[in-house]
């Protein structure tokens, strides 16, 4: 511990000086990043930080940025002991070795697996410094198969995303729409799902995919956005959702083979200009040909069914006529056909889908700019659509045409209602036709926003979180239903850590099993399933270990009692050898924990007896907290908030229970006398 | 100065201890083990004022290496073959943080087969991590080159890493007459070491923070521009030593023997330049016009200066040992790539992998084949 330091300005006997300073990067209610805040502030300015690499370098040293108001160092994530021992020889060596604290973080897998024998070879040679294992447990979520992403070259199923596409992500710092790089797609396994409804859009998710919520923090206070996981949301829970996404290019088309003539069965051949980019009048066209239009390979004809008198049967002819550079078409009493081979081909190529039950909206029509998309909506619209009021209703019987066509129109800052379903029995009149057998068809309804008042500001911030924001907006969850076990897949985005299914900001995914994991405790590498029932192995038991090296004080502490754990850190650093404090980190999105019951949990962890709170001087166990065997709360308690054991069953509860019994009557055994040699 | 008959091993302790290194990671592999254990002996005896780090690993040796000189104490340390693919992490680390500090490889054929006899395999295949490297024919080289290479590495310009190649067995345990400097003539040479970045909490920094692909370019851009400064540097440090001690090593980073009128030469790097020369002076008396152009300076590779030095010949002659497995001599594509535009036959050849002899035939031999005009080069058993 350093010597002769000027008086410092303390609260409740601890310093009011930050050394770990806020603006760094952590989830919500992240336990390591509190828990290296105090260790640093218990150990004051003069102090050296070395890291192992780890969410906590990650989170607080983006170049150029720093959190560390003390010299900081990282190299690599096994080495951290033994960067120390070169910083602890170097100081001895200038004569500052009393001036200068040393602390070396590392987290479970850094110290308890691949870098266990540079801290072994340190603890060995006894080089002077505290190093400090924030136990989070872990190598710190998925998407059903039908979900859509949306991408910079429009929209696709998560199925056909991959590594390196350009994926619409939310800017979680200025809320704007950026495009980021997938840099992952994981199978996740048969899961099992549950459908998100708001008014807009409809997902499926696993229980642990998080989202990104808004967080109301009472009168007078701002308001947050926080990831939560499917589990935890609630009908009424505000989330993240596109609005309107960024304006595109019009598309162009891929070459595609056309017929000349004297090719085979071509004869004569009528020649149609053929469009070789989007544009307003194309997509109009295609609107209209998606509500009521066909081609036919075979007679070489592009129809649509607009009968005398239809609003549509104008329209319909002239953007025939321009889109393809005719004088003339032919015509009936119910369509207008264009006899031409290669604008059957043409249309075909373009990914409308055939027959009335298939049709759909192609991804590329998403990368439109918006005018082209109003085109097409608005063809749509001339087919089936109708105006009720201020509202559409679009009708088909293609529930992919409608699914899409809700995603269309989220990234058109329209809004768009749920898709009904309803049937017509056999006998019906449908388009100058009696329907031969009873046929499902949906309708969507959706309507243009209207401006928000510029007066009242405040209120439509409270009633909006992101409003004025140009790209996204809050939506209210309607409904959250469990569905069926099916495949699962995740995506990872670099930067931002998110991207947009079916309209719905989402996380990506991380967690895998360590040596510090607990017994079956799930975990992305030891997962849960209808056999193994996450990790089988118990912890390994790291503090003894390190106390069996000889070293003079080992200590294990909670951010829940943050006397207890100042007091540690200071002993630890006043120790002339190698010292260990073993800091029980809870990492609410490996566990599944919600943000706000971090000490909740460390609380529970200290009083089920989990994690028992002792220190190791000269050899010798005492406990700095003893939880009596009456007094303690069961296991259960500290189980069954966390996500990562929830699939435990009763028996596994009680093995749980037994071993951590087990463990703490070992102790109890122990305590008061010489359990461990001391070689220092 | 004094003159002694030396091992390489000894002599490179003894430049250490004359550079006035303060802490020395070590961890001891075969044929490097006589490095550390001189140096512990110095420290012992009391001869020596720095600390010696007895590691549990190489990984770890590298690891103490980037604390220490990250804190700015002055650093060496010493390994061979299987400890440089250990260290191999933490190379680009160190080199990427841009410490300067010494390590002398013992180089080491790569296991498997094991084999702890003489390769360029460990070394060569580690030299796109950062680190300049400069390779030594002599035991008198080796003590000269580690001294030189402190004021490289610490070059304002450079701030980068240094590895010393000397050939395990055939270098690191043969004997020979080195002059040893004074320790008056070597701090006149060499100045303290001033690191102008480090751990200190009067000025707190933070080193190692993570890279975005926004960043992370800029910083390997900075680096190469240091490792083209090195080439200058390197240079400067032998015609500086030179002035000091009397000894230089062609200009740093070639060292060219009896290329005066040479029609034919031979390229290679180490102790079998010494094997060259030898085979050189014989045809030479024969009145054959060969000459010898020995790599001192791996990387930066001083391309323009091999252009230079090939420019009158007829063939050149690429001694590799080391094969880049599904390529070829990874030296032999350096040199092909920079002498791409002269007009000039250039034939590979392998040799002396694990220790197997290169002969004063086998020069013989590569000379008869250039003369001959033979277009292809062979692996020399």
């Amino acid at each position: 511990m350093v010597k002769g330091l000027a008086k410092e300005r303390l609260i409740k006997g601890l310093p009011y000086k930050e050394y770990f300073v806020s603006g760094h990067r952590a989830c919500a209610g992240c336990g390591e990043a509190l828990m290296i805040r105090h260790v640093v502030k218990a150990a004051g300015p003069n102090t050296i930080a070395v890291m192992a690499t780890g969410c906590m370098e990650v989170i607080s040293t983006p170049y150029p940025e720093t959190s560390w108001a003390i010299p900081w160092i990282h190299g690599a994530f096994e080495n951290n002991s033994a960067i120390a021992s070169g910083i602890d020889v170097a100081l001895k060596k200038q004569g500052k070795r009393d001036k200068t604290n040393l602390l070396v973080f590392g987290g479970d897998g850094a110290s308890f697996d691949i870098g266990f024998g540079a801290l072994s070879g340190a603890l060995e040679r006894g080089d002077k410094f505290t190093y400090v294992c924030t136990d989070n447990e872990a190598y710190m979520n998925c998407l059903a198969f039908d979900s859509l992403i949306m991408t910079k070259d429009g929209l696709k199923k998560i199925t056909d995303i991959e590594v390196g596409d350009l994926v619409y992500a939310l800017s979680q710092k200025s809320h704007k729409l950026v495009l980021k790089k997938c840099t992952g797609v994981f199978d996740n396994g048969k899961k099992r799902v549950f459908e998100i409804n708001t008014y807009s859009q409809t997902i499926k998710a696993t229980g642990n995919h998080p989202f990104l919520v808004l967080k109301r923090n009472g009168r007078g206070k701002q308001s947050e956005l926080v990831w939560k996981k499917v589990d935890e949301l609630r009908p009424g829970d505000k989330v993240v959702a596109l609005k309107q996404g960024l304006d595109g290019k019009p598309y162009t088309f891929p070459k595609i083979q056309l017929s000349k003539k004297g090719d085979y069965k071509v004869n004569k051949i009528r020649a149609v200009k053929i469009p070789k980019k989007s544009s307003v009048n194309l997509m109009k066209l295609l609107g209209l040909y998606v509500g009521d239009g066909w081609t036919r390979v075979v007679k070489a004809e592009l129809g649509f069914a607009v009968p005398l008198g239809n609003k549509a049967r104008k329209p319909a002819k002239q953007l025939i006529k321009s889109v393809f550079g005719v004088g003339s078409i032919r015509e009936t009493k119910n369509e207008v056909f264009l006899d031409s081979i290669n604008a059957v081909k043409f249309i075909d190529s373009l990914g409308f889908g055939k027959g009335a039950k298939n049709k759909l909206i192609p991804a590329w029509v998403f990368s439109l700019p918006f005018n082209e998309k109003k085109a097409f909506v608005e063809g749509l619209l001339l087919s089936d659509g109708y105006k009720t009021g201020n509202s559409f209703r679009y009708v088909s019987a293609s529930k992919e045409l409608l699914r899409t066509l809700r995603l269309l129109l989220q990234t058109m800052n329209i809004r768009a209602g749920k898709i009904h379903q309803q049937s017509k029995s056999k006998g019906t009149m449908v388009v100058y036709r009696n329907l031969k057998k009873t046929s499902t068809y949906g309708y969507v309804c959706f309507s243009l926003k209207k401006g928000a008042s510029q007066k009242y500001k405040s209120q439509n911030k409270y009633r909006d979180f992101l409003y004025g924001n140009k790209n996204f907006e809050m939506k209210v969850i309607k409904s959250i239903k469990r569905k069926q076990v099916e495949p699962t897949l995740d995506l990872r985005v670099e930067g931002e850590h998110n991207f947009i299914a079916n309209g719905i900001v989402v996380h990506n995914t991380g967690i895998q099993r360590s040596g510090g994991t607990p017994l079956y405790a799930s975990t992305t590498t030891s997962p849960a399933g209808s056999k193994v029932c996450g990790k089988q192995e118990p912890k390994k038991p790291l503090p003894f270990i390190v106390a069996s090296h000889g070293i003079k004080y080992v200590a294990t502490a909670t951010p829940v009692n943050i006397f207890d754990l100042h007091k540690k850190v200071k002993k630890a650093l006043a120790t002339p050898h190698t010292s260990y404090i073993h800091a029980f980190s809870v990492c609410p999105v490996g566990w599944y924990t919600k943000p706000e019951a971090t000490i909740e949990i460390a609380k529970l962890a200290v009083n089920t007896r989990v994690f028992p709170l002792y220190e190791i001087e000269d050899g010798v166990l005492t406990f700095t907290q003893r939880i009596e065997k009456e007094k303690a709360t069961p296991v259960l308690d500290y189980l069954k908030v966390q996500g990562r054991f929830k699939h435990l069953k009763p028996e596994q509860v009680k093995k749980i229970q037994e071993y951590v019994d087990t463990r703490y009557d070992f102790l109890l055994g122990i305590e008061g006398k010489k359990a461990f040699d001391c070689l220092f | 100065m004094t003159k002694k008959v030396e091992e390489a091993s000894l002599a490179i302790a003894t430049a250490v201890k004359l550079s006035r290194v303060q802490v020395c990671p070590m961890y001891p592999i075969t044929p490097s083990t006589h490095v550390p254990e001189k140096i512990a002996e110095y420290i012992a005896n009391g001869e020596f004022d720095a600390t010696l780090i007895d590691v549990e690993s190489e990984h770890s040796a590298a690891s103490a290496f980037l604390g220490s000189v990250a804190t700015g104490c002055r650093t060496f340390t010493a390994t061979a073959s299987q400890g440089l693919a250990l260290m191999y992490e933490i190379l680009p680390i160190i080199s990427g943080m841009r410490f300067p500090g010494v390590m002398a490889v013992a180089n080491r054929a790569l296991s498997a087969p094991i084999s702890i006899w003489n390769d360029h395999s460990d070394a060569v295949s580690t030299r796109d991590q950062g680190w300049i490297q400069l390779w030594v024919e002599s035991s008198q080289e080796a003590l000269d080159t580690i001294i030189q290479g402190f004021l490289i590495s610490e070059d304002s310009k450079v701030q980068l890493p240094l590895m010393v190649n000397f050939d395990g067995f055939t270098l690191s345990h043969v004997f020979e007459p080195v002059d040893i400097p004074s320790q008056a003539e070597v701090d006149k040479f060499l100045p303290k070491f001033k690191p102008v970045f480090k751990l200190d909490v009067k000025k707190p920094m933070t080193f190692g923070p993570i890279g975005f692909p926004d960043s992370f370019m800029h910083f390997k851009k900075q680096q190469q521009n240091a490792m083209i400064n090195a080439l200058e540097v390197v240079k400067k440090a032998n015609s500086s030593f030179k002035k000091s001690f009397g000894r230089s090593y062609g200009d740093g980073l070639l060292d060219l023997y009896k290329m005066t009128g040479a029609e034919y030469a031979v390229i290679g790097m180490g102790t079998l330049c010494g094997t060259a020369k030898v085979a050189i002076d014989k045809l030479r008396k024969e009145g054959k016009k060969v000459g010898l152009i020995r790599i001192r300076c791996l990387r930066p590779f001083p391309e323009k200066e091999l252009q230079n030095a090939i420019k009158n010949l007829k063939a050149v002659a690429v001694l590799d040992r080391h094969i880049s497995l599904g390529q070829e001599g990874p030296l032999f594509t350096d040199i092909r790539s920079a002498i791409y535009c002269n007009d000039i036959t250039i034939n590979s050849y392998i040799a002396g992998l694990g220790g197997m002899d290169i002969t004063v035939s086998h020069f013989e031999k590569v000379f008869k084949d250039l003369a001959q005009g033979k277009q292809k080069g062979e692996w020399l058993f």
